[in-house]
């Protein structure tokens, strides 16, 4: 009962975080309890998908960071036997494994041996699948790994809510990303023609010129692709500027 | 559309009735492994398909082409009775929680690829509306570990209520997913369709259909 209750804490911990980074160190406080110091989650890139591009897929990483240079530079992905193993069939592996059943030969067990370097001995790695259908890998690993059956369950679902709160994280900085860009007056203009105010009432409001009020509403309409001003408040409320 | 039966208003449809039970034989027992469930007749039916339970039957085209099954855990349900050991500690009750089983997409209205189909997603959407309309907001659902970031992904706030085990073929976790109109949303966005999906009446009759 006592771990359950730590997995639940965690998972409240982890809805309170607000960036990757601190998902990472939360599921990293958790696995580390196993040996599992280390962990890489992405989408796999398609091969030959550019290095600069490679780091687009992932999704949390705390590799260390000569390992992670090293990774992308000879262009590991391609070769990893655990990245090839989770394509062809979606199951959860051991790294061991992956190679052996993969028979793996000389360029793929090279990574498993550059990884040993630096410290990443022992691990294993299990895919997720989203709505769209897209597989995100999981992968963690350490030096020396120590997890029962039991531990492999825990560690898979608290990986499982890391992630999907990443994806949370992301999705929310998307819609950020891609909303009109107002100022301040802008916003605060629309705010008050939502309550009804006319530009002058608006212009006396907040003591500035009527023109002013006049131009920060047409702006804004502009930057919303508003038709009339009813669809600039409309718009700038679905986008989260007022409320 | 998702009509949404009670045991005694899906008894008087034999057709829906038959093409739910072999559905869930097809799915569950064939697919799935369950082998306590098997029957010669290859009809699956269980203790918990009592006058309280909400049966949600996804048509396509006068045909069943998806289903779920909504249990009140006000009185005995899965999660109490059959999967006990899949919760630790007191499962969640009330006449705001129902538990979700017997989920099931007829195999030709899977997606082909890894993804959640129209048809599954439709189911998706019918509970989260059939439950927003009778002030249910969560339901225990017994499902693959990897559901767990699907919910996510369509904003429910998702909470496990025990250990994973393996049942079957399968990997299962009971989990509570809370739900609001917000979630509603999401769920129509991803299915870039905004109408409601639940149905008022009763699926047409196939016979009524080709007569006419």
């Amino acid at each position: 009962m006592g771990q359950f209750d730590d997995t639940l804490q965690f998972i409240d911990e982890l809805d309170r975080a607000e960036t990757p980074d601190t998902v990472c160190r939360l599921l990293l406080d958790l696995t580390s309890n196993y040996g599992l110091t280390a962990i890489m989650a992405g989408t796999v890139p398609r091969p030959g998908t550019p290095r600069a591009k490679q780091k687009s897929h992932v999704m949390l990483c705390d590799w260390p960071m000569d390992w992670l240079e090293r990774y992308v530079q000879r262009n590991y992905v391609d070769l990893d036997p655990v990245v090839t193993y989770i394509k062809r069939s979606p199951t959860m592996v051991n790294w061991r494994n992956a190679a052996i059943e993969l028979q793996a030969g000389q360029t793929a067990r090279r990574v498993m041996g550059d990884a040993g370097e630096f410290k990443l001995n022992d691990g294993f790695a299990f895919p997720l699948i989203t709505i769209e259908g897209t597989i995100v890998m999981v992968s963690l690993g350490g030096e020396r790994v120590d997890i029962s059956q039991e531990g492999v369950g825990v560690v898979s679902l608290a990986s499982t809510y890391a992630i999907g709160r990443a994806m949370q994280l992301q999705s929310a900085q998307d819609i950020f990303d891609q909303r009109p860009d107002l100022t301040p007056r802008e916003t605060e203009c629309l705010k008050w023609a939502a309550e009804g105010k006319s530009e002058w009432e608006i212009s006396q409001i907040l003591g500035i010129s009527e023109h002013t009020s006049e131009k920060h509403l047409l702006n804004a309409k502009r930057k919303l692709g508003a038709a009339n001003r009813v669809h600039a408040v409309a718009e700038a409320i679905r986008h989260g500027y007022i409320s | 559309m998702i009509y949404a039966l009670t045991t005694a208003e899906l008894a008087e449809r034999p057709d829906l009735r038959d093409a739910v039970h072999r559905l869930r034989h097809t799915i569950f027992v064939e697919e799935m492994g369950w082998e306590d469930l098997r029957s010669p007749e290859q009809f699956e039916t269980d203790q918990f398909d009592h006058d309280e339970a909400v049966h949600h039957l996804c048509m396509r085209n006068g045909r069943l082409a998806g289903y779920q099954r909504m249990l009140p855990t006000t009185r005995p349900h899965l999660l109490t009775d059959v999967l006990a050991d899949l919760c630790e500690g007191e499962g969640p009750r009330g006449p705001n929680v129902y538990e979700l089983t017997r989920y099931a997409v007829a195999h030709e209205h899977r997606d082909g690829r890894r993804g959640v189909s129209t048809v599954g997603s439709e189911l998706i959407a019918g509970f989260v509306e059939w439950g927003m309309e009778r002030g249910v907001d969560q339901v225990i659902i017994e499902f693959e570990p990897m559901w767990v970031l699907r919910a996510l992904q369509l904003n429910f706030l998702a909470r496990p209520l025990g250990y994973q085990r393996t049942y079957g073929r399968q990997q299962v976790v009971a989990t509570l997913l809370t739900f609001n109109n917000q979630t509603l949303e999401v769920v129509r966005n991803r299915r870039n369709h905004h109408a409601p999906v639940l149905s008022r009446g009763m699926p047409e009759d196939e016979i009524f259909r080709q007569a006419s």
